[in-house]
């Protein structure tokens, strides 16, 4: 059986790599194509999100009973991955490439030190607490993953 | 998993900026000091074993790479292994204050030599690092191991809580005369320092660091899964066959020691390569460097086995020290600076600028020039080719580690411009 950590891992570098394509492109000039890659991340990271907030958060507040504790820092993080992708979405409106590379540092680092703290401590105290209901919770965050393509 | 880990994804359980910074700003200091040492003294590159060559040394060891490590060790802890130190500015004042005033007094202790100084460093390191370590192990017994980083980075904490002991015997050996073999422990010094405790913490952290930020694959399971254990466990042995001389059994287990690092630069090496990052960037660049100059400082090592020039054993030490470790060093710490400033400005509800608005890339990039420039300087300066050689070697190091703090220090003005407006 998947774990937790296993499902949600993979697909925290599944939008890595979705997340480098735009930098790519940036760093080439095209901009169509720079667009596209954004809104294909901002797919994949909304996709990922909304699977921790209303699919395995809620389970795991509810089983642990811990509803203040870690995943309220995650939400937060959250709120603040969100505006990073905005900046982001902004920055290539203007098609101010400096700033684009700038904000895209910027959320690079606050996604993965957040990935760091999900994948090392979080996902590992779900998987504790969920074990059993992988059966049906698995292949619930699986389509709600896939749901965007990534 | 229990509520000590849960705690550590609090706000509450992030430490205070103060606690990492007052690490970093102190350490360049030290480097602008052994720079200023070396300008006024260019002999000291001839050989290790002068009272000058080891306060040199020191400055940037204890003065500089470990107060980054300490400094770093108090923001990773709590994100990478969920361990959290506690009283984390209380613990953090303390042991700066204690580790600092201990640098000082080592490096004053080695070269004049003052003996009586050289054990006032000895009792301030020992307090220093005996808070830091049970404040470290206390965060981590609290949370199970999981995953390979928390637990090779208390195989690092170990190493290097070895290599300080042995440190701390050398300094009372050489200020009281301690009857102990003075060259067997400095050879185990060194090794354990240079692999068992700053390359184990490397490894620790490349594990996490290299995939995420660079975007790379990951490291091969069976590297992430036993090289910490094997690093280790040779290192043991190693240390046998030392203290009993065994000479030729020692070479064969070097090697075995220089191919473990090996394993782990190659990887490296080879995971940046495959990188989805289409721009290197500043981090990648000295991560290069780095490990390349590990690489030659390794083989460095392996020739001063079959050599009885002084030369060897002082390139290694350029090579590793200031090529290899300070190089990775600089890379992370342009990224976690303007990371913490930029945090800690969007936990104040300050909608911060972003982190190349908060440390431009231009003074960044020029700063790793001058470290490069300089790390050819301090080469050709140990090559012995004239005086003045060792002199620019050390007004370069002075201007590149007062640049580090210039670059450090302009992000806290922008931190503290964002933070006001």
């Amino acid at each position: 059986m998947t774990s937790i950590t296993e499902l949600m891992t993979h697909d925290h570098r599944a939008c890595d790599e979705v997340f480098a394509t735009i930098e790519t492109a940036v760093a080439k000039g095209d901009w169509d194509k720079a667009g596209a890659a954004l809104t294909a991340f901002g797919e994949a990271l909304e996709a990922h999100l909304s699977a921790e907030e209303t699919t395995i958060f809620p389970r795991f507040e509810s089983a642990s009973g811990m509803v203040d504790g870690p995943t309220r820092m995650m939400r937060m993080e959250h709120t603040e991955m969100r505006r990073g992708l905005d900046n982001m979405r902004d920055a290539l409106e203007r098609k101010d490439a400096d700033d684009l590379s700038g904000e895209a540092e910027t959320l690079l680092i606050l996604m993965q030190q957040h990935n760091m703290k999900e994948e090392n401590i979080l996902y590992p105290m779900c998987d504790n607490h969920l074990s059993g209901e992988m059966a049906t919770l698995g292949p619930k965050i699986t389509s709600q993953l896939k749901a965007s393509g990534a | 998993m229990n509520m000590a880990a849960g705690n550590a994804l609090g706000y509450e359980a992030a430490p205070a900026f103060s606690a990492p910074l007052r690490f970093f700003l102190t350490a360049p200091l030290f480097g602008v000091l052994a720079g200023v040492l070396l300008l006024v003294m260019p002999e000291l590159l001839e050989s290790r074993w002068t009272p000058g060559a080891l306060a040199l040394t020191h400055l940037v060891t204890v003065g500089f790479m470990l107060t980054v490590m300490l400094g770093a060790m108090f923001q990773i802890l709590p994100v990478v292994a969920g361990a959290p130190i506690p009283a984390t500015t209380v613990v953090a004042t303390i042991v700066h204050l204690l580790m600092s005033a201990g640098a000082v007094a080592l490096v004053w202790g080695l070269g004049a030599p003052a003996p009586d100084v050289l054990v006032i460093a000895v009792w301030l390191l020992g307090a220093g690092c005996a808070v830091f370590f049970v404040a470290a192990a206390i965060a981590l017994l609290r949370v199970p191991i999981t995953q390979a980083t928390p637990r090779d980075m208390r195989f690092a904490l170990i190493g290097l809580g070895i290599a300080i002991l042995l440190g701390l015997t050398l300094a009372m050996i050489i200020a009281r005369g301690l009857a102990l073999p003075l060259v067997p422990l400095l050879k185990l010094h060194v090794g354990w320092a240079w692999l068992g405790g700053v390359g184990m913490l490397l490894g620790a952290t490349a594990w996490i660091v290299v995939p995420m930020f660079q975007i790379t694959p990951p490291y091969p399971a069976a590297l992430t899964r036993y090289w910490a254990f094997a690093t280790f466990t040779t290192l043991l042995i190693w240390s046998a066959t030392v203290m009993y001389e065994l000479t030729s059994i020692e070479f064969v287990i070097v090697i075995a020691l220089v191919a473990l690092a090996g394993a782990f630069i190659g990887n490296t090496l080879a995971l940046q390569r495959r990188s989805r990052k289409s721009i290197p960037d500043i981090t990648q660049r000295a991560f290069q460097l780095g490990l390349g100059s590990l690489i030659a400082g390794l083989i460095c090592i392996l020739v001063s086995y079959h050599s009885d020039s002084p030369l060897w054993p002082v390139l290694s030490g350029v090579l590793i020290l200031h090529g290899g470790f300070i190089s990775v060093m600089l890379g992370m710490l342009y990224k976690i600076v303007p990371f913490l400033a930029w945090l800690h400005l969007t936990q104040a509800g300050v909608r911060a600028p972003n982190m190349k608005k908060l440390q431009p890339d231009a003074p960044v990039r020029k700063q790793l020039i001058a470290h490069a420039i300089t790390l050819a300087a301090l080469i050709v300066a140990t090559l012995g080719v004239s005086a003045w050689a060792g002199r620019i070697a050390g007004m370069l190091m002075t201007i590149e580690f007062a640049w580090l703090l210039n670059n450090m220090i302009n992000v806290i003005r922008a931190y503290r411009r964002a933070g006001s407006a």
